[in-house]
């Protein structure tokens, strides 16, 4: 399934409400971690609707900056 | 022993009128942000109430605690203070409380409340907890109000050494965490010293304690002072804890949902955005991962979460006077004359301290002081100095001393190109910043300043002030 936010097919449904009441339906990418809810506002969920300035679309995950680098190994 | 837990201040919130409870269906999105928004914004900040949201839709039975500490009149309760208590008055019932340092006595015990409930397969945190997105862009579904435990890998057993953390928490998969720690966080050093040995960092998130355990995880303690003993001291009880299920890590006994893994060593993940303190989102980041192997809470648990965003938020009350103490007396160290500060303002970006002048143009050395403690060198960018009598929470008189004391050419400095804090907006690149100090202290000798006379503050109009408050509610009945 379609990531909304970098739009590659890594996404998949991971939760449904737990009180029985198919209320709504969490998914979740794994490329990215983008999460989200069926029942969320249209410019949250749908790609064509959200803020371009908060998509990944065509990013490259390792040119995504680290905060904390990886340090050496300590033998 | 209630009293040390969250459900027990509730209890006194309740009593005290800063409790509702929400009882109309909400949806996850967007409503239970809406209604963190506004608890926080009645009266700025200053009197809304806690919020129990008891009837979120697809979450039947579950409970969110929303606005805990959001307001002043909450943090009054905290204290045990009248909630209508000026800030000032509360600030310095806070230092006292603060002075008694890592003085508290810990205890601990078995068969702990907040492991009455254990999960420990096929846990789905999106099914246990009603999560629900903070702002509308960040990444996922945030804790915002997480106190992370871990311990030093070099020195396991050292207990001043182990760490309680406020640091935000995505959940990105039914068993797994995103986590920003940052190299300089007390543990961002526990997990370089981990990947250089190249292990698995053992970590408890608390979900879910009492306000005074959320205020000094995040709370800018030092390397080796425990955050438990600081809440036993502050507290002037002992700190109840217990062991988690699979690791030496210690825990708030009462604590309402504890979700217990490690941390994936030597791998980054994508994480954020999340709207922050400043009121600005923060990009995205590769950061740390937390595999969970456990989940364990009281019996009908209650998340609990805060709002966070524009300012004023539950972040700002939550954090701003445990960092005003901090610097208070890291300046009294060797400054008596600094008589209160305010950095209340997004974590202690602005300042306000109220000095006496020991000599002329002593109040600019407090500022460049204060510009270099361990907070303030990244934060304290703003810095503003007012006179030993002015109340720096009193905005009003701060804004008369700036008004009437400042000599733009003479009291204004600009110091360019120092540490910033990277989530602070203007910083650029993010990480550096400057120094602003404004010295709006009277000029003290051999300073010269023009002869005037300032009209005297009047102390002895405060006992009038109680009597025409119980005149005017008795008007009102």
């Amino acid at each position: 399934m379609k990531c909304v936010r970098c739009l590659t097919d890594n996404a998949a449904k991971v939760a449904e409400a737990p009180d029985q009441s198919k209320a709504w339906e969490v998914f979740v990418c794994n490329r990215c971690n983008f999460v989200w809810r069926s029942t969320e506002e249209p410019e949250v969920i749908e790609p064509e609707k959200r803020d371009p300035w908060f998509q990944l679309a065509g990013v490259e995950i390792e040119n995504i900056p680290v905060f904390s680098p990886v340090p050496p190994l300590k033998k | 022993m209630e009293g040390k837990s969250l459900r027990g201040f509730l209890e006194k919130l309740e009593k005290a009128g800063q409790l509702v409870h929400y009882t109309d269906e909400v949806m996850p999105e967007p409503d239970i942000r809406r209604i963190g928004r506004a608890a926080v914004d009645i009266a700025a900040g200053n009197t809304g109430p806690a919020v129990l949201l008891e009837n979120i839709k697809g979450y039947k039975g579950k409970r969110l605690a929303i606005n805990v500490l959001g307001t002043w009149a909450n943090n009054a309760v905290m204290l045990g203070m009248d909630k209508d208590t000026p800030l000032k008055d509360q600030f310095f019932e806070f230092a006292r409380r603060w002075a008694g340092g890592s003085d508290g006595e810990l205890k601990w015990i078995k068969d702990a409340p907040c492991q009455e409930v254990k999960i420990t397969e096929d846990i789905n945190l999106y099914e246990i907890l009603p999560l629900f997105r903070v702002n509308k862009y960040d990444a996922g579904f945030y804790f915002s109000k997480a106190s992370v435990v871990t311990r030093d890998p070099e020195e396991p057993d050292n207990i001043d050494k182990q760490n309680v953390g406020m640091y935000r928490v995505q959940v990105q998969g039914p068993d797994t965490l995103g986590i920003q720690v940052l190299p300089f966080h007390d543990g961002g050093i526990h997990l370089r010293k981990a990947e250089e040995m190249g292990k698995a960092l053992p970590v408890a998130v608390c979900l879910g304690v009492h306000p005074v355990i959320s205020l000094m995880a995040s709370a800018p303690l030092q390397y080796d002072q425990s955050e438990y003993k600081y809440a036993a001291a502050f507290m002037g009880a002992p700190q109840i804890l217990t062991k988690t299920l699979a690791a030496n890590l210690d825990i708030p006994a009462y604590t309402e949902i504890v979700l217990e893994g490690e941390f994936v060593p030597r791998g980054r993940f994508v994480e954020g955005p999340f709207g922050e303190f400043p009121g600005s989102y923060s990009g995205s980041r590769r950061q740390f991962r937390i595999k969970l192997n456990a989940v364990t809470t009281r019996k009908n648990p209650i998340f609990e979460n805060l709002y966070v965003g524009r300012p004023w938020t539950e972040h700002d009350t939550l954090i701003g006077l445990n960092t005003s103490a901090t610097l208070y007396f890291q300046l009294r160290e060797t400054m008596p004359e600094v008589k209160a500060v305010n950095a209340i303002y997004q974590h202690g970006l602005t300042i306000i301290v109220a000095t006496d002048n020991r000599f002329g143009a002593y109040a600019k050395t407090v500022g460049m002081r204060l510009a270099s403690t361990p907070h303030g060198t990244s934060y304290a960018k703003n810095i503003i100095l007012v006179d030993g009598d002015v109340d720096p929470f009193n905005l009003v008189q701060v804004m008369w001393a700036l008004s009437t004391r400042v000599r733009p050419q003479k009291d204004v400095i600009v110091i360019p190109n120092t540490p910033g804090m990277p989530l602070d907006p203007c910083s650029e690149p993010p990480g550096i910043g400057g120094k602003l100090i404004i010295d709006a202290t009277t000029p003290t000798a051999p300073e010269i300043s023009r002869e005037v006379r300032m009209v005297d503050s009047i102390p002895e109009s405060e006992p009038y002030q109680k009597i025409l408050v119980e005149l005017q509610k008795a008007a009102a009945r």
